[in-house]
């Protein structure tokens, strides 16, 4: 595994097959993240290019791939809310915006929509200690179990279950069914 | 196309991109570790056009460096003998696309690993420069016994670089201790691997 994570940046078919593997779960992940057409496919790009920069950051045995992929994705989305917009749209002229076209847009507006209930939960949960938050987001919203939520945040599983019991405690009474997997 | 496939192409271009940029340690690798091939570093550079000019032009420069300038790709004999002049023994070879030297020309400075192959003298002895200057050797990184080896490879389909187009040449070049064996020309396993993409080209 080591050795394909390491491949995945290096040989055209292995980027492919992780890539289509993968870039629908990243697709909605940013999505219930950012509700811009055009910024969830740039961020979507960003994700897939950091990848190459941490393919070597990969350890089989800590995870699966897609926690490992949500932890780069999070990653990007906080380094995203850290640069200004005016920062943001430099970049992405000076990078050349992908143009989107009418069904692109509307592919990404639906899965946007779709991610409603999610942006939501969003801001229920806004009030809680970014730790916290941390875990709870990709447990209950990205479906991650407490192992893989760890391994996003690279920190320990035991710390992991904390804050999500903390976080749990913390949000009872909220009108959201909180549901995750445990594990 | 859909953005997915857009991004995707994107990815694989910078993954090419990055690719060209190790070249050196994964031709090393390859060619350490696999086929037995030439470990080389691969420039790419322009062939000025106009053939009523001298084939090169060499030049001494004040810190002691030479700049070869090249015009057409004939008379590497010639160039030796001036290079030779100049103080370095060179062994230079043109090649047609798709050609190669047969395996590695003797013991290669450096030519262990990627490791060692960085900072050596192999990896240090020529310089691409800039706007199609040429060439520039230094000296100081062909010592007595060693021989500055460069296989001149002719690459008509391939463009490098946005800013340039046109013909360009690889350059594998680097210093061997001791006795240099001739070139065995043969069909390059890497050529279609020029681009980095480990495959031939999409659509093939």
């Amino acid at each position: 595994m080591l050795r394909k994570q390491a491949e995945i940046a290096t040989d055209h078919a292995a980027f492919e097959a992780f890539y289509r593997r993968h870039v629908d779960a990243v697709t909605r992940f940013l999505a219930r993240r950012v509700d811009d057409p055009h910024t969830v496919a740039d961020m979507v790009a960003e994700v897939f290019m950091a990848v190459l920069n941490s393919a070597h950051t990969y350890r089989a045995e800590q995870g699966t791939e897609l926690a490992w992929l949500y932890g780069v994705a999070r990653n990007r989305v906080s380094t995203e809310r850290r640069r200004s917009f005016k920062e943001w749209r430099l970049a992405s002229r000076m990078s050349g915006r992908r143009p989107l076209d009418s069904d692109d847009i509307a592919k990404l507006e639906e899965r946007i929509d779709a991610e409603q209930p999610a942006r939501r939960l969003f801001t229920a949960m806004a009030g809680l200690p970014k730790g916290e938050r941390a875990v709870l987001e990709l447990v209950v919203i990205d479906q991650l179990t407490v192992t893989e939520a760890a391994v996003a945040l690279g920190i320990q599983p035991g710390a992991a279950k904390v804050r999500l019991h903390r976080a749990r405690r913390r949000l009872r009474g909220l009108p959201f069914v909180l549901e995750g997997t445990l594990g | 196309m859909s953005f997915e496939e857009q991004i995707l192409m994107q990815m694989k271009a910078e993954i090419t991109a990055r690719a060209n940029r190790r070249r050196i340690g994964r031709r090393l690798l390859t060619g350490a570790a696999v086929a037995g091939l030439a470990a080389a570093a691969t420039i790419a550079m322009p062939l000025l056009t106009g053939s009523e000019q001298a084939a090169y032009a060499v030049t001494r420069n004040t810190d002691g460096t030479i700049n070869v300038k090249l015009n057409e790709f004939r008379d590497a004999d010639k160039l030796e003998q001036d290079l030779k002049k100049m103080g370095v023994s060179a062994d230079i070879t043109y090649l047609k696309s798709g050609k190669a030297c047969q395996g590695n020309r003797g013991d290669i400075v450096g030519g262990a690993s990627p490791e060692e192959w960085e900072g050596s003298a192999s990896a240090k002895a020529v310089r691409l420069l800039p706007h199609g200057g040429g060439l520039e050797i230094d000296p100081r990184y062909v010592g007595n016994g060693q021989t500055l080896v460069m296989m001149l490879t002719e690459n008509k389909d391939r463009v490098f670089g946005s800013e340039r187009s046109g013909t360009q040449w690889q350059l594998p070049t680097y210093v061997v201790n001791g006795q240099v064996k001739p070139c065995v020309v043969v069909d390059d396993p890497l050529w279609n691997d020029v681009d980095g993409s480990g495959g031939p080209p999409a659509g093939s």
